[in-house]
């Protein structure tokens, strides 16, 4: 089966590695076999050289199961890149996303789902213990350690022959390209502010008091730490505020509606940080190494559209959006936050092949390009002249993305189900392409079972289908081609990518280098929408920070304020006492 | 496990554009929406409609208002000959909604007496409108005629059904057609 595989040496790796908190991996061991010469190699730490083991040009297939770990022990160790990588747990994760699975995603599970005999995950947790354990090993438990990871390469080779005969390796090897652009990634980090962060976890349960009372001063919805749900109800009363109820008819206090609530009405979105805040930041779980650098796993490929799905606790750029204050640039560098302008809006047009659709996208402005595709605003309106207009035409293309109906389109823009319905029915009358190639979307899915990005990502139908989900997956899915292939270009390219962020990512670079470094990322985006879209182009923006400046996202500006400033009035107090 | 050395093919991870998939799912979805239903009667007060300009996208017919269920019957010329002071004659326009919804439209032509009556001229002049522009009609039973509406905004030009007259007629009037005098219509006119 494996002779199919059109490479001079097909070689599986799989090292074992330390991996603490906001660290770069430590390579403990490895093992390697590769399969054509039939050789294995069994390296402990202090036998790694200053290359591979293992040929690593064009013609080596290079095996394993979440790449991006391998690869991270490679950069470590200073070993350049393999040029030919095949992942199997990105294989496995495209074979399987929208179905069950039997016993989840991780080697043991893609074995499992093959009906292939794997490692017990009881002794496989025991073998990491003693890996991640550190310190100095006994002879006897480095042939242990060894010998673990050797099972883990019989392991994969089964899994390769399992899965070779329906492997699409052209677009694999996309795949794998971009393991190695995490990897780099995931190397890099995202620069923090250790000092403020410090001085945030040493204080956070302290301020918690004074931040909720200070916040609820505009609420009224606090009792002590309890957010009481009555009252809320009499502040949406006195604000004016339509709010989105549950089946029994109790308000909603779900995240994802404070979060499109604070879209339409931004005072809420105070409220939304803090609930956030106190519900489920975890600072010590931020996950910070000894060089200041947020680091954790990215999770690529985890969700359903193909995109990271890093640790909301363990990333910077979790929900706590206010948080992302922290992001500082070492002295002398900067960071550059670069984003597609309306992605998917853009992928929308250009895939659907909508005309009208694609000239909003290029007008600069497609919320008000499509106003007056409506006819709601003359054609000389502009931003300034019919802000609330736009604001509801935005409102529009934004919901219908993510398969919003009137109801909940009325309650998120505040107004009658009426205007609501009207604005989706303006939307499918001047977008008619693009509402019948989202309608075919549903209709192959439905037929054929699955849907596939330009690169052949896919979704297939399960038992428990979701049309919405079916019907936004050409944008989440086709963006996530594109964020994945900026990574490949910006890091081949020499770019340092620090963390992407679902369609936009954070560069960092020396001062003297930062703008150039900038415009090679929005070229490298350009380029690749580009190449997602056919030949149709979209627009990226840049939001860039100089030490001693920090990241601010304008969302979480007020609660980063008071955060700080609760902070620096308990300073003094608390020097005084130690004094 | 051991395997052998096949002959290489260059499978390049950076050779985007060769392995690039298409997404015109409209082409390949292998879907087409059924036209089963056809509406017969005036478009609604708050609907805005075209009407086809082609000729060959209306008709003159005979037909039977039911007043009881407001719906038209089409009556073959044989049986109309047999039925005088029954029949109405009404021109059928095909009409679409904004939300391509197709209708047939019947707009009643004068009486043998040759009076005009508005309510009929008054749609008349909407259909034919229609044909230019988006319009809505309107009843005002104190003007005892339509109003008619045009919208001035710039709108998208309609989508017409991919049927012909014949299609749509056939699909409109599948269970309103009185080809003979056995028609249970008939003998309820006639007090069976």
């Amino acid at each position: 089966m494996l002779d199919a595989l059109p490479f001079r040496e097909v070689v599986l790796v799989d090292f074992e590695f330390i991996a603490s908190a906001g660290e770069r991996p430590e390579p403990v061991c490895l093992v390697a076999r590769a399969l054509r010469a039939g050789r294995t190699v069994r390296l402990w730490r202090d036998e790694f050289g200053p290359e591979p083991p293992y040929p690593i040009g064009a013609d080596t297939l290079f095996v394993a199961y979440y790449a991006s770990a391998e690869l991270g022990c490679h950069l470590s160790l200073g070993w350049p890149m393999p040029a030919r990588i095949l992942d199997l747990f990105a294989e496995f994760r495209d074979r399987t996303n929208g179905r069950e699975t039997p016993a989840g995603s991780s080697l043991l599970g893609a074995l499992t789902y093959f009906g292939l005999d794997g490692l017990g995950a009881s002794e496989k947790e025991e073998m990491r213990s003693l890996v991640t354990r550190g310190g100095s090993w006994s002879d006897a438990e480095r042939a242990a350690v060894l010998d673990y990871c050797e099972s883990d390469v019989d392991a994969l080779g089964r899994l390769l022959t399992a899965m070779t005969p329906r492997l699409d390796l052209p677009r694999a090897l996309v795949r794998g390209r971009y393991m190695a652009a995490a990897a780099a990634m995931e190397h890099h980090g995202v620069p923090v502010d250790v000092d403020t962060l410090g001085r945030l976890r040493k204080r956070w349960t302290s301020i918690q008091d004074a931040l909720i009372a200070d916040i609820d001063l505009d609420f009224g919805v606090y009792d002590g730490r309890t957010f009481k749900a009555d009252r809320f109800q009499g502040y949406l009363a006195r604000a004016g505020i339509p709010w989105e109820r549950t089946e029994t008819g109790r308000l909603s206090l779900s995240d994802d509606t404070f979060r499109q609530a604070a879209k339409a009405y931004p005072a809420v979105s105070a409220l939304r940080e803090l609930r956030s805040a106190l519900a489920d930041l975890r600072l010590n779980d931020l996950a910070v190494g000894q060089d200041g650098r947020n680091r954790t796993i990215l999770s690529a490929f985890r969700s359903r559209s193909g995109r990271n799905q890093p640790s909301n606790t363990k990333f910077i750029f979790g929900p706590s959006v206010w948080l992302r204050g922290l992001i500082k640039p070492p002295p002398g560098h900067g960071v550059g936050y670069c984003d597609w302008a309306q992605q998917e809006f853009g992928i929308a047009a250009a895939l659907s092949g909508d005309l009208a659709m694609q000239s909003a996208y290029q007008s600069g402005d497609p919320y008000l390009a499509f106003a007056m595709q409506a006819g709601a605003v003359p054609a000389h309106a502009t931003k300034a002249t019919h802000g609330p207009t736009r604001e509801l035409f935005k409102a529009c293309v934004l919901g219908v993305s993510y398969g919003m109906e009137a109801p909940r389109m009325a309650l998120r823009i505040g107004q009658s189900p009426f205007v609501a319905r009207s604005l989706l029915q303006a939307h499918r009358e001047t977008y008619r392409r693009f509402w019948r190639w989202s309608d075919a979307c549903v209709d192959c899915a439905m037929l054929r079972g699955s849907l596939h990005t330009v690169f052949g990502w896919h979704v297939h139908v399960g038992e428990n289908v979701n049309p919405r989900s079916l019907r936004n997956f050409p944008m989440q899915a086709n963006g996530a081609e594109m964020l994945r292939l900026a990574c490949c270009l910006a890091t081949e390219r020499g770019v340092e990518i620090c963390a992407p962020v679902h369609d936009a990512l954070l560069i960092t670079a020396p001062l003297d280098r930062l703008e150039t470094d900038v415009a090679a990322m929005r070229n490298c985006m350009a380029e690749v929408s580009r190449i997602v879209l056919s030949g149709f182009e979209l627009g990226t923006d840049a939001h860039v920070i100089r030490y001693p400046d920090r990241y601010m996202d304008a969302r979480g500006q007020v609660m980063w304020d008071r955060v700080i400033r609760l902070i620096a009035d308990r300073q003094p107090a608390l020097s005084e006492k130690s004094a | 496990m051991e395997i052998k050395a096949t002959q290489q093919v260059e499978l390049d991870p950076f050779d985007l554009a060769s392995l690039r998939l298409d997404q015109s799912f409209i082409e390949t979805a292998g879907v087409r929406k059924l036209l089963t239903t056809v509406p017969v009667g005036k478009p609604n007060s708050q609907d805005f409609v075209r009407v086809h300009p082609g000729a060959e996208y209306r008709e003159t017919l005979a037909a039977i208002e039911w007043k009881e269920d407001r719906e038209f019957y089409v009556v073959v010329p044989d049986v109309a000959k047999e039925l005088p002071g029954e029949c109405v004659f009404v021109t059928l326009f095909t009409a679409v909604n904004r939300q391509g919804v197709a209708r047939l439209w019947p707009v009643k032509l004068p009486g043998p007496d040759g009076r005009i009556i508005e309510w009929h001229r008054s749609a008349a002049e909407a259909a034919e409108r229609a044909m230019r522009g988006w319009i809505r009609i309107k009843a005002n039973h104190s003007l005892r005629a339509y109003e008619i509406f045009e919208a001035v905004a710039t709108v998208a030009e309609p989508e017409w059904p991919d049927k012909t007259f014949q299609e749509l007629l056939r699909i409109g009037f599948r269970d309103r057609l009185i080809s003979s005098l056995d028609h249970p219509l008939i003998a309820k006119l006639r007090g069976a």
